[in-house]
């Protein structure tokens, strides 16, 4: 086992060289720089100007010059700074020779978007998980296709749309949440439990509005499992034999059904760190997703790369998280019978 | 198992569930609405104190404004800094922390001498000396700015004494005293030991301006409070919380809610929203003012048929300016007849904006020999016909305003396809290399008149601005000596014959320029209106609040 994670996570090194060089290369193939941004089209920016600030940015020199640059920088664990937000550290925080702390931006997009993300994953697994069961074991009667209805129709509706009607409904209408934003004026002059009800409170729509929307996966994802499990040899001898219908459901039928989910909780691990351009846009929320973003749209290179780094490192670990879980999960896999 | 039957009714069923739900919540909005309000239209004497929450769509990068660029910088580090001169509200230059300037008889020095006893937000008293270091910095070839280039035609910088600050430029250059009017001062005594492209100043700023910045959150929120050493005077509003919130539409709601007190509203929300919501018309007044920009097509004139002036002036007259105004930004906009601000000095106020005519076009395009022989619609001239494609960028007003085009023209024979690209590929691949036959984009109502960048014969190369090749020798020539004319009066005379020829020649055709709408609370008081020449926000240190309508979430602070 230990030599076959060693060998995992060695086999990360190349990888991770080829994915950084892809994206690097892919990155400046589309056209301009932050040099050439919509709003530096300024006839107080001189052209000479540019071109200084393009060499101050190496970005003078070929492609292959400079990710050479980069990948030196990185082997000193150091991400670069922001080329758009005042040379702000891409990743993690500086301090200058003043004592000024200077916070990076992943570390501070990548909590929030993670905290949304994980609170959303857990509404999907707390709904989908009886919902699916429900299904399954209802197939084709009402509860069934009301499931399914519902959940399809969360998946159909778009988020931006929902969003801003339940912004209005219970904020506008009725001042029961937050409309936007993470915090309220005057948070940090409220108690620590006033703090985290403070902070809940404006996380309800943003996580709801991201639940909502991946239901369907899950829950038809867990209905098809069941329904394929439920139609084994093993439960009909379970049956066969008398046994407590709840423990058949849940005891032998689920379990085997749940099998396949730790793959997708694996494949989404990527998805935590990437949050929705729309919905933070749309609430306000400084994370990942508006981060990339804006980072894409102003040719920042060193945030792009940042954010594409940390997210391939990240998706390989979860990759191998959910393959030890697996063998954990699955004394099959584990003993090397399948 | 469910019949078809049984689930439309349960459809049904859901339906009027819902449409239950969503009456009820209607009613409870207006039982909210109902609830007593403050009346917003009692006069009040002005107060100190109090907070104004405004709301914007970016995040500034930092608050040293030559280096950050964006205009959500400007906008709160234009709170922060003080530059020497200002734009007074008839967008006349005025002292700012100059108290006078002379300009020498050569015209090629100009002395400017401080006010007194200014000091910075830290108390340390302002001097020529921060003055002399700014410009050091600006014209610094290791500072990242792109700014610094009308800075470099300095070829002296002096601080003969703590008060006076001397400029010498090499030939006499006019728009100086405008660029002066735009390079925010920063601190020596704080920056002289820093880099000054990545030093924490620029989030940790001490200006001598009304505000100083008192927290920034990232993503959230920049929060300022006033100055008490400020070299203008006082404020009246105590702090200025400026949200970031990037989507107009939650903005809105944020308004809808009293949760903000101001901000920028596109057209629909001006022109369609508001007037259906009286509700909301009651708490929040609406300001309009022109903006400082206009939308134009322009022609590359190194391509045919468009070196003609009478297939330039024919296609002015075909395109319909008003109907753009009112189909794209629902009325809220004005003509131009020059690149230059209405209501200002420099706008040629003879000029008239090229008039809706399509007979006159068509006669236009007859006279350059376009005539439709093979009775297609389209018109030909030497066998070929008069198609080209109008380039645009990713913006839905100047995608509106092409398809119009397309249509106006299309009347009077002339087939035109719409192009919308990316930003940078619009750029790098079309406009750098010249390779677009005409392209729909704006340009700002600069204050300066001089706009020898975009409209000088020399200003072609690629990355250069003059990128529809424009070329007059004539009116090189008055761009020329706009340039090193510092009299304003003999100024105008320059620019507004300069406009003349500009609109007879034709090489753009001005389509509008926007209004720029805002929303601001009522409780907000003292804003002029009608909004003069600068709009309303050239004495924002003059608004108050009234102590009766504080927010009660920050009366505590």
């Amino acid at each position: 086992m230990a030599s076959y994670l060693l060998k995992r996570i060695l086999w990360m090194v190349p990888l991770l060289v080829g994915i950084s060089l892809i994206s690097f290369f892919i990155m400046h193939l589309a056209p301009g720089d932050i040099t050439t941004s919509e709003a530096s089209f300024n006839p107080k920016a001189s052209e000479e100007s540019r071109q200084k600030l393009r060499a101050l940015y190496n970005l003078d020199k070929p492609v292959i010059v400079q990710y050479g640059l980069w990948v030196k920088r990185l082997a000193k664990l150091d991400f670069g700074t922001s080329f758009a937000s005042h040379q702000r550290p891409v990743f993690w925080q500086t301090t200058d020779k003043d004592g000024n702390v200077t916070l990076g931006m992943i570390q501070e997009a990548l909590p929030i978007t993670l905290l949304i993300n994980v609170l959303s994953l857990l509404l999907i697994i707390g709904i989908a998980l009886p919902l699916g069961v429900i299904s399954a074991l209802k197939q084709n009667q009402w509860p069934d296709r009301g499931i399914t209805l519902f959940v399809f129709l969360g998946f159909a509706i778009p988020g931006f749309w929902l969003a801003l009607m339940l912004m209005y409904w219970t904020g506008v209408q009725h001042s029961w949440l937050p409309i936007s934003g993470l915090e309220s004026m005057g948070h940090e002059n409220l108690t620590w439990p006033a703090q985290i009800w403070d902070t809940l409170q404006h996380l309800v729509l943003p996580v709801f509005i991201s639940a909502i929307t991946g239901l369907a996966g899950i829950s038809l994802f867990v209905r098809n499992g069941m329904l394929d499990v439920l139609h084994q040899d093993y439960i009909t001898t379970a049956r066969a034999k008398g046994l407590n219908e709840n423990k058949i459901i849940y005891g032998h039928a689920l379990r085997n059904a749940l099998l396949p989910l730790i793959t997708i909780f694996g494949l989404s691990i990527p998805g935590l760190i990437g949050g929705s351009v729309i919905a933070e846009s749309i609430f306000a929320i400084p994370g990942m997703g508006k981060l990339f973003y804006d980072a894409v749209l102003m040719r920042d290179f060193p945030v792009i790369m940042g954010i594409l780094t940390i997210g391939a490192i990240l998706t390989m670990l979860g990759n191998l998280l959910a393959d030890i879980s697996y063998a954990w999960a699955d004394p099959r896999v584990r003993r090397g019978v399948m | 198992m469910l019949m078809p039957t049984q689930i439309t009714r349960y459809i049904q069923l859901w339906l009027i569930v819902f449409g239950i739900c969503a009456m009820s919540a209607c009613s409870n909005g207006e039982d909210a609405a109902k609830k007593l309000k403050p009346n917003y239209d009692a006069p009040h004497p002005t107060s100190l104190g109090g907070t104004m929450i405004d709301a914007m769509t970016g995040e500034p990068s930092g608050l040293i404004a030559m280096i950050a660029g964006e205009s959500a910088a400007s906008a709160i580090a234009g709170n922060i800094f003080n530059s020497l001169l200002k734009y007074d509200k008839n967008l006349e230059l005025t002292g700012e922390l100059a108290q006078s300037w002379e300009v020498s008889a050569d015209q090629r020095t100009i002395t400017f001498h401080l006010k007194p006893n200014l000091k910075w937000a830290d108390q340390r008293p302002l001097s020529s000396a921060d003055v002399l270091f700014t410009w050091q910095k600006v014209t610094d070839d290791n500072t990242r700015t792109p700014y610094g280039s009308d800075f470099k035609l300095v070829s002296k910088a002096e601080a003969p004494d703590a008060q006076t600050f001397r400029v010498t430029y090499a030939v006499p250059y006019a728009p100086a005293l405008d660029t002066w009017a735009g390079l925010h001062i920063l601190p020596k005594h704080l920056l002289q030991d820093q880099d000054i492209n990545n030093t924490a100043f620029a989030r940790h700023p001490v200006g001598s301006h009304y505000y100083k910045l008192s927290d920034w959150k990232n993503g959230q929120y920049l929060k300022l409070s006033r100055n008490p050493y400020a070299s203008q005077g006082q404020a009246n509003i105590e702090h200025l919380l400026s949200r970031i919130i990037p989507d107009k539409a939650a903005q809105f709601l944020e308004l809808s809610a009293d949760n903000i007190d101001s901000m920028a509203l596109n057209p629909i929300q001006y022109a369609r929203i508001f007037p259906s919501r009286p509700d909301l018309s009651k708490n929040i007044g609406l300001y309009k003012e022109l903006g400082n920009s206009y939308s134009y097509m322009g022609f590359n004139l190194k391509r045919k048929p468009f070196d003609d002036v009478r297939v330039r002036q024919a296609i002015n007259y075909a395109i319909d300016k008003q109907e753009i105004i009112d189909g794209v930004l629902l009325g809220l906009g004005e003509p131009v007849a020059s690149p230059y601000k209405p209501g200002t000095r420099w706008s040629n106020p003879s000029l008239q904006p090229y008039p809706y005519d399509p007979n006159k076009a068509r006669a236009l395009l007859r006279e350059a020999g376009f005539s439709d022989t093979n009775g297609d619609g389209i018109l030909e001239k030497d066998g070929k016909p008069f198609s080209f494609e109008i380039l645009t960028n990713q913006n839905k007003e100047r995608e509106m305003t092409a398809v119009l085009i397309q249509r106006r023209l299309k009347e009077v024979g002339i087939e035109v396809n719409i192009r919308v690209l990316e930003w940078a590929s619009f750029l790098g691949r079309f406009i750098k290399p010249k390779q677009f036959d005409a392209v729909v984009l704006g340009w700002s109502l600069s204050l300066d008149p001089d706009q020898y960048g975009i409209w000088h014969s020399s200003q072609q190369a690629p990355g250069q601005f003059n990128f529809i090749s424009y070329s007059n020798p004539q009116a090189d020539k008055l761009l020329e000596a706009g340039r090193i004319e510092l009299n304003p009066d003999k100024r105008m005379k320059i620019y507004h014959a300069f406009s003349k020829i500009l609109l007879e020649d034709s090489p753009v055709v001005y389509l509008s320029a926007g209004y720029g709408l805002s929303a601001i609370h009522k409780r907000v008081k003292g804003i002029s209106s009608p909004a003069p020449a600068a709009g309303i926000g050239h004495n924002t240190y003059e608004w108050f609040i009234p102590k009766a309508y504080y927010r009660n979430e920050i009366n505590d602070q």
